[in-house]
């Protein structure tokens, strides 16, 4: 085995040696035989005469030998390879068209490769990720399938749950970093003791948490944690950020609402959990006597050894239901639900994005397709050239590959230009596209480069087999009877090439559908009510820090007067502010159980409701109505009764028959207690989460009443928002200059930012469709122009007879349709199956909707009008002059 | 001649001593009593297919007349090969033999 390779080796690589070596053996071969005649008493002229007629021509046997060895193929294709750079430079345009259709389509899949192969294909930059889960709380009864987890029941899990090598929660919210002399609004993770070993991951600098640091951590979603020596761990790039990279950072201090945090340690480039915009980790000790009805807390874990998802969920599940047991006020029906991290993390962008891989496949396939036609087109001449050499004794196969060599150097060449394609597309992806998730780790790896070369051997197939075939099939009797250019249209030439055309059509119905179905899928996202009006709205998060305006209500008067000056300012038609605001990632959002007051005890009436505090204009600054009853008022104030205002969905669930307004409703507060408020005004539901999510379960209190320190200010302009940035930060300054403004944006971008992928995945994919709308558009006009070529004898005869040139018009026009049309019935059935993949992203948008059917109609008017240009170069053929060349 | 007929001549003379492509044209012209004579293109190709079959081996030695020539040898493979196509050869002619002698 060893030596037979050894010998192909050799064959291959020393060719020239054995070549000489041949020569030697049959030199000596004729020597021996010479000296035989010699001796036998010939004439030493005569006997090598005489032997050369006898033995055979050395240089032929020399020949046949070469032939005969392995290298032999590869010596001949570097030749093909030299004659196809040959005729490519013969022709630099054609070239050049070939070379950059394939570039781009290799370019383009290749890039979105990398990506899907990044965000979605890679598993996780942690190690032993397939360990990995998120963990969320379930309640069938309640119709909750995933929310966040009870912090009580969390640390129980913790010490109870037998098939978990650790199991971490975190909260992440915005909070007030500064820096020196400058403030900013970053989001934090506050972690428990098992975060960083769970992933596990440790800092690239300095450390992660110890077991005292954590234990001092307390949480608190109003203000800084609290403890004796507070510390925190920074991301890498906010270390790269604020501190240039600095080494020596670790022992620093920074400013968290003001309270000084020590800096121990950095965590590495890539750690993106448990989101790549979380800048900060805070320490968070578990006391035990947390609560065990408010679902809020984030949970990952990681699976003991050998341990399935399955096995695990069952462990937490009877974990869950023994605390159900212990805890039935407050466990009952709660239950763990398990997700592996990387489905969490991926999530819907991986189906967009393998829709688009599809897509771009489709790209790449009418881009090869187009380079064929092209190359068929003008193939007339090769026809002639390959009928000329198969007369002169070359075999078909040798025809075939050498057209396929041709169709490799234009894939090759196109692949190198595919690759600088992919690298800059890849660039300017991540500089548009910030909210994909781990698009940072998209580069253009080995995977990447390996795709790329199967893309562009795919090419070299697509874009050669189809000419090879046709070429290689040349009968020199038939082809070379006449001169080339003349060649008669016999039917059998014409499949190959109309098959190529409608192929391309059907591609291109099937984008085109794609296309319109996603593009009309978010013009309905924009048109949902999302239950408030984002337009001329101006947010910005305010973090007040727990020292200056932690006590004696002064949050309270801080917002009262915030809010009274904004209003003052000119332009301004009201302001308000919210805990937490639709659409914002920033600020305390919570769940506390309510329910009717007359009807106390029965968990089954129990239902979570999002609390939010805000202030008396809030409604009316987010453009929200008033559905029955009043808005909060100025006289809702610490001295009056405790009052609540409930979102219209949360009123139905709690009082499905009769008025909510006049009604108590109890909201319980754990270890706080339970209140009673007075139900005084019921508003309309907003779709907190974008247009996509349901409406939240949602409850409102006045600010007054329950002052919190962190809020989101809104403030409603009367023409466009972003020219009252400047006043309000001018009043934000004036009211606390210590604490300066940051992160005003407009409520329209953060709404906006809600279905940016529905909005990306549009774009893209209508770009792809208008790529191979042109592509089989050239298709049509070049296979239209070729026709005209090819035929302009016999349209020169026609018209010397006579023929009317409106006649020739619409020959022609009508090839255009007929290829179009079947290319629409053949993509119409692509499209109805590929619709079905499409289904998750679209959005009250049905596959039969019309804007597809409408989109598609205009591809034949489209066909027709390519159509004009070759049916022009039809009548303007001159009968006399062919006549005369024929 | 046909090739595969060739290629058992020269196994089978190898079979007794290794030899040069001279030698071994030599060889099958006198056994056969001048009746074959083995032209340069269908011995060297010959060789040259035994060989990747790994049926021969060949190495450079110095030869009789003091020059260096390329010897051919029987592998342990070819040996069996020869022995199974002897036995073949033997059966199909004998049966051709019968049949050409019928009456």
């Amino acid at each position: 085995m060893l030596k037979k390779l050894w010998r192909r080796w050799n064959e291959v690589w020393n060719a020239d040696r054995l070549d000489r070596e041949a020569r030697e053996e049959l030199a000596h071969h004729l020597e021996m035989e010479v000296a035989e005649r010699v001796r036998a008493g010939a004439d030493a002229a005569e006997a090598l005469r005489q032997s050369r007629l006898e033995l055979g021509d050395v240089e032929d046997v020399r020949e046949r030998l070469r032939e005969g060895r392995a290298g032999f193929w590869l010596d001949s294709v570097v030749k093909d390879a030299a004659y196809a750079l040959r005729m490519l430079r013969k022709r630099p345009g054609f070239s050049a068209v070939c070379v950059l259709t394939i570039g781009v389509g290799v370019g383009a899949s290749t890039a979105l490769f990398a990506v899907v192969d990044a965000v979605v294909v890679r598993p996780l930059p942690l190690p032993e990720p397939a360990a990995l889960v998120k963990v969320y709380d379930a309640n069938v009864s309640m119709g909750i399938e995933r929310s966040g987890v009870a912090t009580g029941n969390l640390a129980d899990w913790r010490r109870r749950a037998q098939r978990f090598a650790g199991i971490a929660g975190y909260y992440t919210m915005g909070r007030t970093l500064t820096v020196g002399a400058e403030s900013e609004a970053v989001l934090t993770s506050q972690v428990t003791e098992d975060f960083f070993p769970v992933l596990g991951k440790a800092a690239a600098v300095g450390r992660t948490f110890t077991h005292e640091e954590t234990a001092a951590g307390r949480f608190n979603t109003a203000a800084a944690p609290v403890g004796l020596d507070p510390v925190v761990v920074l991301s890498h790039g906010l270390w790269q950020r604020r501190f240039g990279g600095d080494p020596g950072v670790v022992g620093r201090t920074v400013s968290l609402e003001r309270r000084p945090f020590r800096i121990v340690g950095v965590m590495p480039a890539g750690f993106a959990m448990p989101g790549p915009d979380v800048q900060l980790f805070i320490p968070w000790g578990l006391a035990g006597d947390e609560p065990r009805d408010q679902h809020y807390v984030s949970a990952v874990a990681r699976l003991a050894r050998g341990v399935t998802l399955p096995q695990a969920e069952a462990d937490l599940r009877a974990v869950a239901q023994a605390l159900a047991a212990e805890h039935p006020d407050t466990n009952q029906g709660w239950t763990a639900s398990l997700v592996s991290l990387r489905e969490d993390v991926v999530g819907d962008s991986g189906r967009t994005l393998f829709i688009l891989l599809a897509a771009v496949a489709l790209v790449l396939v009418v881009a090869c397709a187009n380079v064929a036609l092209l190359s068929l087109a003008r193939g007339l001449e090769r026809v002639h050239e390959a009928s000329v050499r198969l007369a002169l004794g070359a075999t078909h196969g040798r025809l075939l590959r050498q057209f396929l060599v041709e169709a490799l150097v234009v894939s090759a060449a196109g692949g190198v230009v595919g690759a600088l394609l992919a690298l800059a597309a890849i660039a300017l992806l991540e500089r548009t596209q910030p909210g994909l998730p781990r698009l940072d780790e998209v580069v253009l790896g080995p995977r990447a480069m390996l795709f790329a070369f199967a893309a562009t051997a795919a090419a070299a197939l697509m874009t050669g087999l189809p000419c090879a075939w046709r070429w290689a099939r040349a009968e020199p009797a038939r082809d070379l009877a006449g001169a080339p250019g003349r060649v008669a249209g016999r039917r059998d030439r014409h499949a190959l090439r109309d098959g190529l055309v409608i192929a391309e059509v059907a591609m291109a119905v099937v984008l085109l559908v794609a296309a319109s179905l996603l593009g009309r899928s978010y013009q309905r996202l924009g048109a949902v009510d999302p239950g408030f009006d984002p337009r001329g709205v101006l947010v910005a998060p305010i973090f007040l820090d727990m020292q200056s305006y932690g006590r004696g209500g002064k949050s309270r008067s801080y917002y009262a007067s915030l809010v009274q000056r904004l209003e003052a300012l000119p332009g301004v038609v009201s302001a308000g502010g919210a805990t937490a605001l639709p659409a914002s990632p920033l600020g305390p959002d919570f769940e506390r159980p309510v329910w009717p007051q007359e009807i106390p005890n029965d968990p089954r009436v129990r239902r979570p409701a999002w609390v939010r505090m805000v202030t008396p204009h809030y409604f009316r600054t987010l453009g929200m109505r008033i559905v029955k009853g009043r808005a909060f008022e100025e006289r809702d104030s610490p001295q009056t009764g405790n009052v609540v205002i409930l979102s219209q969905s949360m009123a139905r669930q709690l009082w499905p028959v009769g008025e909510a307004v006049g009604r108590r409703l109890v909201i319980d507060y754990s270890t706080a207690g339970t209140y009673p408020y007075d139900v005084v005004g019921v508003v309309n539901d907003v779709r907190f989460g974008g247009p996509r999510t349901e409406p939240r379960r949602e409850i409102y209190l006045p600010h007054a009443q329950r002052p919190y320190l962190v809020m989101n200010v809104a403030v409603r302009s009367a023409g466009e928002a972003r020219y009252l940035v400047p006043a309000v930060r001018g009043v934000l300054r004036e009211l606390d200059p210590g604490m300066p403004p940051h992160g005003i944006q407009s409520l329209e971008d953060l709404l906006g930012a809600t279905y940016s992928r529905d909005r990306h995945a549009m774009l893209v994919l209508s770009a792809f469709a208008a790529a191979t709308v042109f592509l089989s558009l050239l298709g049509i006009h070049g296979i239209l122009l070729h026709l005209v070529r090819e035929r302009t004898r016999e349209i020169g005869i026609r018209t010397a007879l006579g023929a009317d040139p409106a006649h020739l018009c619409r020959w022609i026009a009508g090839h255009a349709l007929k290829l179009t049309l079947a290319g629409i019935a053949v993509g119409s059935v692509l499209a109805a199956a590929s619709a079905r993949a499409l289904s998750g992203l679209l959005f009250g948008v049905t596959p039969a909707d019309p804007a597809a059917a409408l989109a598609v109609a205009a591809l034949p008017l489209n066909a027709l009008a390519v159509s004009l240009h070759p049916a022009w170069r039809a009548t303007r053929i001159d009968a006399a002059e062919v006549l005369r060349a024929g | 001649m046909a090739t595969e007929k060739l290629e058992l001549l020269i196994l089978k003379t190898l079979a007794a001593t290794s030899l040069h492509g001279y030698g071994i044209g030599q060889r099958i012209e006198q056994r056969s009593g001048g009746v074959f004579r083995v032209a340069l293109g269908s011995l060297y190709p010959a060789l040259q297919r035994l060989e990747k079959d790994g049926l021969i081996d060949a190495e450079w030695k110095p030869s009789d007349n003091n020059r260096r020539a390329r010897y051919y040898r029987i592998t342990p493979a070819g040996r069996r090969r020869l022995a199974a196509e002897v036995e073949d050869w033997e059966r199909v002619s004998a049966a051709v033999t019968r049949i050409l002698k019928a009456t």
